[in-house]
């Protein structure tokens, strides 16, 4: 137990309770589960993410009601089939007289889970006749929870992939130019420095944009991620070649060689330790960012294109004014990534206070 | 002292080189350029087209083309713009200014609210004071730059005290310049609002993050043992020996005031660089690109540099010789005394 | 020196502090609540000069903040009372306590460098404290800041005022701390290890400096330490604190004299190292020679492309019998650190050859090429070195058991598990407890850091072993166990040692030769016994400071 332990002013630190609380921290289950969800996609989504609902666009979000107009409670949850109002197409109320249930593990739109898997069964669902928007529906009439949980898979996974691209794009850079210094260092850093200087973003869209627009889905995906990671190497890699390179002179490194230690020992046994733990922190720092990167991206339309959803691509029809002031449901992708910045933030928060108490 | 800046000067101009360059190498890897659009109007024969790219110079090669450009750039001119048919600095110019109208307002604002405030909240000795902080400042960082442009569109539309969009109002240019002066200011007040929301949080917590760990420092206990009053402990010993990594964190503000304010410009229509280069990027519009994020690496290249001098300015420390290679990697921590109580 | 020959008549007022069972508790890390103080008791009168004496964990700087009411937020009072001048002090407002701090009372605590805020200028610092409890104008407050630095004996106060702390050297800072605290000369001064971190010969003029205070002023004094040398000249009354309690009292010409074990043990440190023998084989073939090394460096300023050479090293010249035990003294700077790395191989040499057993390891003529490379050669194993800063030395995030056997496992040393063994052989020998080999290096305390660098060192078989300065940061008490160790090892491996210092503490017993090195020379090469009759300036120097300050073992010698 040392002074710093028992001084500090803000009470204990985490010290020797940091293994035990990286596992209790609630950020790590609620990141495990939400990826695991969007994963399920298909399964979980009523609705696949291109069917029309073209008698109900703009619908608002269907209600889900376990007691009736009469007042009967039931234990099923269920919801009232949508009129459409007679003058207006537009208007929306429930049709008491007609009732659907909610089932469970219904057939429905076919999907493919992760490319293999072929199936058309959904965790919930209702009679084809009406119509579960669980977050309404948008100018298609179609179903923006189902798409809400699609363009989870983008947003998610692009942020998520990217990072770690750049991380090890930047960790391969970064220790090469720490570990050999001289020219290979100026070299290295210098190159970074420029991806550094230009405004992240506007490179990013300039990048983007000068590659072809029209593109698949798909493509369009290994596109942005490839950009956005590329474009973010420049940080870890400076990091990575500064851990390394104040490391090399640490007097247990220099005992190391003093035993007869190789290059190689060195980098595997006690450098590369290092950076793995910087660069950690470092990944759940940059996740949240490349998630946003590709929102706005896809917001401005040099992103993941339709029909496929991105979280940003959804809220750029919140733009035009009319959909902005009348149809709110229109805003909920802007929500969803709320809850998982702020677990992705307070993963990095409790890394930054582990690497800062160990060392 | 001098010596250093021309040297992070020149070093500056280097890295502009290195932009424009690669910049230049991507448009010419892109597929098709502004004229490729024209070419598919079946009304525009192929001969105007060629034409037409002899007379911008898009047919000389990749090398030649950007010679002609650094030697024009060098007298600040820098290219045509197709779209607009004119030089490009005739557009950027005023479409800067713009932007900083937006980013100078909104940054000076983030910087004075947060420092005294986060000094404040470093220095209170209650728990609920800085469980509040984090709790507000963790959603704001959290919520996204989309939303927060969304929102301001909706505010403007819903309850109609301030204009949806734009920079004025119609019929301006017959008001008086009070007038005119006090319509931009209206104009203004949503988009500088939504990006002081953005910045807030993050200086904040850099604010407050940086004065709690000094205030954990024995120089400062020792302050504090010998009675100085508390607001002098925190604004004039702790604030100044928290300011290293903050004014970096100014430096960088400076740096992004062209570029950071894209996303508010564009939803709320504000005529600043970013609709500038999201247009000329979709039309290919070669030079006003490049001039646009030369502009923006200009702004950051200053404003490192700028961030870099204040901390010469203000860390004595900074000026002191470099430490010894042993000292370097081996910096020794608080004398991991066994000095326990 | 008491207060009675000081011709202080004894004050009728309250005593300045009355400590009654006083117990202080603290919420440690992981939900630990650490005992600090039970029980102590303890006056203070006006004028008086009190020691307060113990390791590390006795509860000593507890005892400090606790009078200062600057105890951190995780502790507590649990029971008993501090009186300061018969008012009680947890009753004090806000105000009272920034009275009393600074005006009344000051403390000064043991790293100098850290006690003094790095941004502002010393003036500033100063002044800030004159502000907060007198109303003197501008010109009063400039010229109370000059005579008060003047009394710590700087004879340039204006360009002190001006200057900030980095720019000071470490005596000089601490004097500007002692400074600082008496500049609105308070009637206490609470000094916490306020020497620790300094050389010996700048321990000494800081000793200097107070005692004039105290003759001068009729400052009271509660002066806290593990090394009871300082105390002999200083205390008028001696507390020994042991884990919080107190163990024995009273003047220290009692103490010295008290039955108790460990009184002793801390009054008299020397005592339980049994003296080296001081004959060495010169026939034998000399271990190491070391000729004409020469060694420079270039600092360059920051920001413009003024560089400046430091020679670190010039024509030095060595020889180290085997096992024997050198010592190398000098002040910081004096270039025994770069000559211990230019021998272990961590420096180039600018110039001159080191031999090892007649074959040159390292030739400053020829430049090494690949660092590496060289170091695979057998001979380079044979001299290791252990550092100053044990907490450096090893890799945080290893357990003790991989740094025991990191050697073995370069050397790719037999199979995993034999090697496992060995380095809790190895613990064993070094006085660590083989069970906690699972624990991380963190965990352990600065002494046991410095066993488990040793049995590292160890376990490369090597046969010069160098200690660069390896003891300093240890407690006094701890060091003596430290160098009863290195003996016990000597013995029985054959080793020879290179021990770089820059205080004389233990050396007599310890060395067979000592070598004085000043501004990157050797001034004078003597044996222990020679010390004290030495005529060389340098060796003067540490010789006056370590009887000043009663480094153990310098009366053996003296």
């Amino acid at each position: 137990m040392n002074l710093k332990t028992i001084f500090s002013k803000s009470g204990p630190s985490p010290a020797k309770n940091a293994d035990s609380g990286f596992q209790k921290s609630w950020a790590v289950w609620f990141l495990a589960a939400i990826h695991l969800v969007v994963l399920l996609a298909g399964f979980i989504a009523p609705y696949s993410f291109e069917t029309q609902a073209r008698l109900y666009p703009y619908a608002p979000p269907t209600r889900v009601h376990f007691i009736d107009c009469q007042g009967k409670f039931h234990l099923r949850p269920f919801v009232y089939v949508t009129k459409i109002g007679e003058n207006n197409p537009t208007e929306y109320t429930q049709d008491c007289s007609q009732a659907a249930g909610i089932q469970f593990f219904v057939r429905g739109d076919q999907y493919t889970l992760l490319g293999i898997f072929h199936s058309n069964l959904h965790l919930f669902g209702v009679d084809p006749a009406a119509g579960l928007f669980l977050m309404g529906t948008d100018g298609f009439g179609r179903d923006q929870f189902s798409r809400l949980l699609y363009g989870g898979q983008v947003s998610l996974f692009a942020g998520l992939i990217a990072a770690a691209l750049s991380v090890i794009v930047g960790l391969f850079l970064g220790a090469i130019a720490g570990m050999y210094g001289g020219w290979i260092d100026d070299g290295a850093m210098r190159f970074a420095e420029i991806f550094i200087a230009v405004p992240w973003f506007y490179l990013l869209i300039a990048v983007r944009a000068f590659l072809p627009l029209q593109i698949s889905p798909v493509t369009a995906f290994v596109l942005v991620v490839c950009v956005i990671g590329v474009v973010g190497w420049g940080r870890p890699a400076r990091l990575v070649r500064g851990v390394v390179l104040s490391a090399r002179e640490r007097n247990f490194v220099l005992a190391a060689r003093g035993f007869g230690a190789s290059n190689s020992y060195l980098l595997r046994r006690h450098l590369m330790p290092l950076t793995f733990r910087v660069l950690l922190t470092q990944m759940t720092v940059l996740i949240p960012q490349f998630i946003l990167a590709e929102v706005i991206l896809s917001f401005l339309g040099l992103g993941i294109g339709e029909p496929f959803p991105s979280w940003g691509n959804m809220l750029a029809n919140a733009q035009q004014y009319h959909v902005l002031v009348s149809y709110w449901w229109m805003l909920l992708p802007g929500l969803a990534p709320i809850p998982v910045f702020l677990a992705w933030h307070s993963l990095a928060e409790k890394l930054q206070e582990r690497v800062k108490s160990n060392i | 002292m001098i010596r250093y800046i021309l040297r992070r000067l020149a070093n500056g101009i280097l890295m502009l080189f290195g932009i424009s360059l690669l910049l230049f190498i991507l448009l010419q890897a892109a597929p098709g350029d502004y004229l490729s659009d024209l070419r598919l109007n079946a009304q525009i024969s192929p001969e105007t087209v060629a034409g037409l790219r002899a007379q911008y110079g898009l047919d000389q090669p990749l090398p030649v083309r950007y010679w002609n450009w650094v030697r024009s750039a060098a007298k600040g001119d820098f290219g045509y713009s197709f779209a607009y048919n004119g030089p490009a600095s005739t557009l950027l110019w005023p479409r800067a200014r713009n932007t900083l109208l937006l980013s100078v307002p909104a940054m000076l604002l983030s910087w004075l609210i947060a420092v005294p405030l986060g000094v404040l909240v470093a220095g209170s000795k209650w728990r609920w004071v800085d469980r509040l902080f984090s709790a507000s400042t963790s959603t704001l960082l959290a919520l996204p730059d989309v939303l927060i442009a969304l929102l301001a569109l909706l505010i403007a539309l819903k309850t109609g005290l301030f204009p949806v969009g734009g920079m004025s109002s119609l019929g301006g240019d017959q008001q008086s310049s009070w007038a005119s002066l006090r319509d931009l200011a209206w104009h203004m007040v949503l988009p500088v609002g939504a990006l002081v929301l953005g910045l807030l949080a993050m200086i904040l917590r850099h604010v407050r993050a940086g004065v709690a760990e000094v205030l954990d420092s024995t120089y400062m206990r020792a302050a504090e043992g010998h009675g100085l009053p508390r607001m002098k402990l925190l604004f004039r010993y702790a604030l100044p020996a928290a300011a290293n990594p903050l004014i970096s964190l100014f430096g960088l503000s400076i740096a992004l005031l062209l570029s950071g304010s894209l996303l508010i410009e564009v939803v709320m229509s504000w005529p600043g660089m970013g609709p500038l280069l999201l247009e000329s990027i979709l039309s290919r519009d070669l030079f006003v690109v490049i001039g646009a994020v030369l502009l923006s690496a200009v702004f950051l290249i200053l404003g490192n540099l700028l961030g870099d001098i204040l901390l010469y300015a203000f860390d004595p420390r900074i000026r002191n010789v470099v430490p010894s290679r042993a000292q370097r990697g081996n910096p020794i921590p608080k004398r991991d005394l066994e000095v326990r109580p | 020196m008491t207060s009675g020959d000081l011709g202080l008549a004894k004050s009728k007022t309250e005593p300045l502090f009355r400590v009654s069972a006083l117990n202080v508790e603290y919420d440690a890390a992981g939900g630990d609540v650490v005992h600090a103080l039970r029980g102590v008791d303890l006056e203070i009168a006006p004028g008086e000069a009190v020691g307060v004496l113990g390791e590390s964990g006795s509860g000593k700087s507890s005892l400090a903040l606790a009078l200062m009411r600057l105890l951190p937020r995780n502790a507590r009072l649990t029971s008993g009372s501090i009186e300061h001048r018969g008012a009680a002090l947890d009753k004090f407002t806000d105000r009272q306590l920034r009275q009393m701090r600074g005006g009344e009372v000051a403390l000064i605590s043991q790293e100098p460098a850290l006690a003094l805020n790095p941004v502002l200028t010393l003036g500033t610092q100063l002044q800030d404290v004159l502000k907060a409890h007198t109303s003197l104008d501008r010109a009063q407050l400039e010229s109370r800041c000059n005579e008060v630095l003047s009394k710590m004996g700087f004879e340039d106060p204006e360009r002190i005022l001006r200057a900030y702390p980095h720019q000071l050297s470490g005596g000089q800072r601490q004097r500007v701390a002692i400074a600082q605290a008496l500049v609105c000369r308070p009637q206490l001064l609470i000094a916490d290890e306020p020497l620790s971190s300094l050389d010996a010969a700048t321990q000494a003029e800081i000793v200097d400096v107070l005692q004039r205070l105290r003759s001068e002023f009729g400052l009271a004094m509660l002066f806290i330490t593990h090394n009871a040398g300082v105390l002999w000249s200083l205390a008028d009354q001696v507390i020994v604190l042991r884990e919080g309690e107190v163990l024995a009292r009273g003047p220290i010409d009692d103490l010295q004299r008290s039955a108790d074990p460990y009184v002793q043990s801390l009054l008299f440190p020397e005592k339980s190292v049994v003296a080296a023998q001081q004959t060495a084989d010169a026939a034998a073939q000399p271990l190491l020679e070391v000729r004409n090394l020469s060694k420079s460096f270039i600092q360059r300023h920051f920001f413009s492309r003024k560089k400046f050479v430091v020679q670190s090293l010039e024509s030095v010249d060595l020889v180290l019998q085997p096992g024997t035990t050198t010592a190398v003294l000098g002040r910081s700077g004096s270039g025994k650190s770069t000559l211990a790395r230019c021998i272990a191989g961590f420096e180039t040499p600018d110039a001159g050859e080191i031999l090892l057993q007649g074959r040159e390891q390292r030739s400053g003529a020829r430049p090494s090429a690949g660092f590496a490379r060289e170091w695979q050669e057998k001979t380079t194993r044979a001299v290791q070195m252990i550092f100053q800063d044990a907490a450096t030395s090893l890799n945080p995030r290893f357990t003790a058991r991989q740094i025991v056997a990191e050697p073995l496992e370069i050397a790719l040393w037999k199979t995993e598990s034999e090697r496992a063994e060995r380095a809790l052989a190895l613990m064993h020998e070094v006085g660590l407890d083989p069970a906690s080999a699972a624990r991380l290096a963190g965990e352990f305390s600065g002494g046991q850091r410095q066993r488990l660098a040793l049995a590292r060192a160890l376990a490369a078989e090597p046969k010069l072993l160098i200690m660069d300065e390896a003891l300093s940061g240890l407690d006094v008490p701890l060091q003596a166990q430290m160098v009863r160790l290195l003996m016990e090892l000597q013995e029985r491996h054959g080793l020879t040692y290179l021990y770089i210092s820059h205080d004389l503490n233990f050396i007599s017993l310890f060395a067979q030769t000592v070598v004085v090195m000043d501004s990157g020379r050797i001034v004078e090469r003597l044996t222990p016994s020679q010390l004290a009759r030495s005529q060389n300036p340098a060796t003067l120097a540490l010789v006056e400071a370590g009887e000043r300050l009663h480094a153990p073992g310098v009366e053996a010698a003296v």
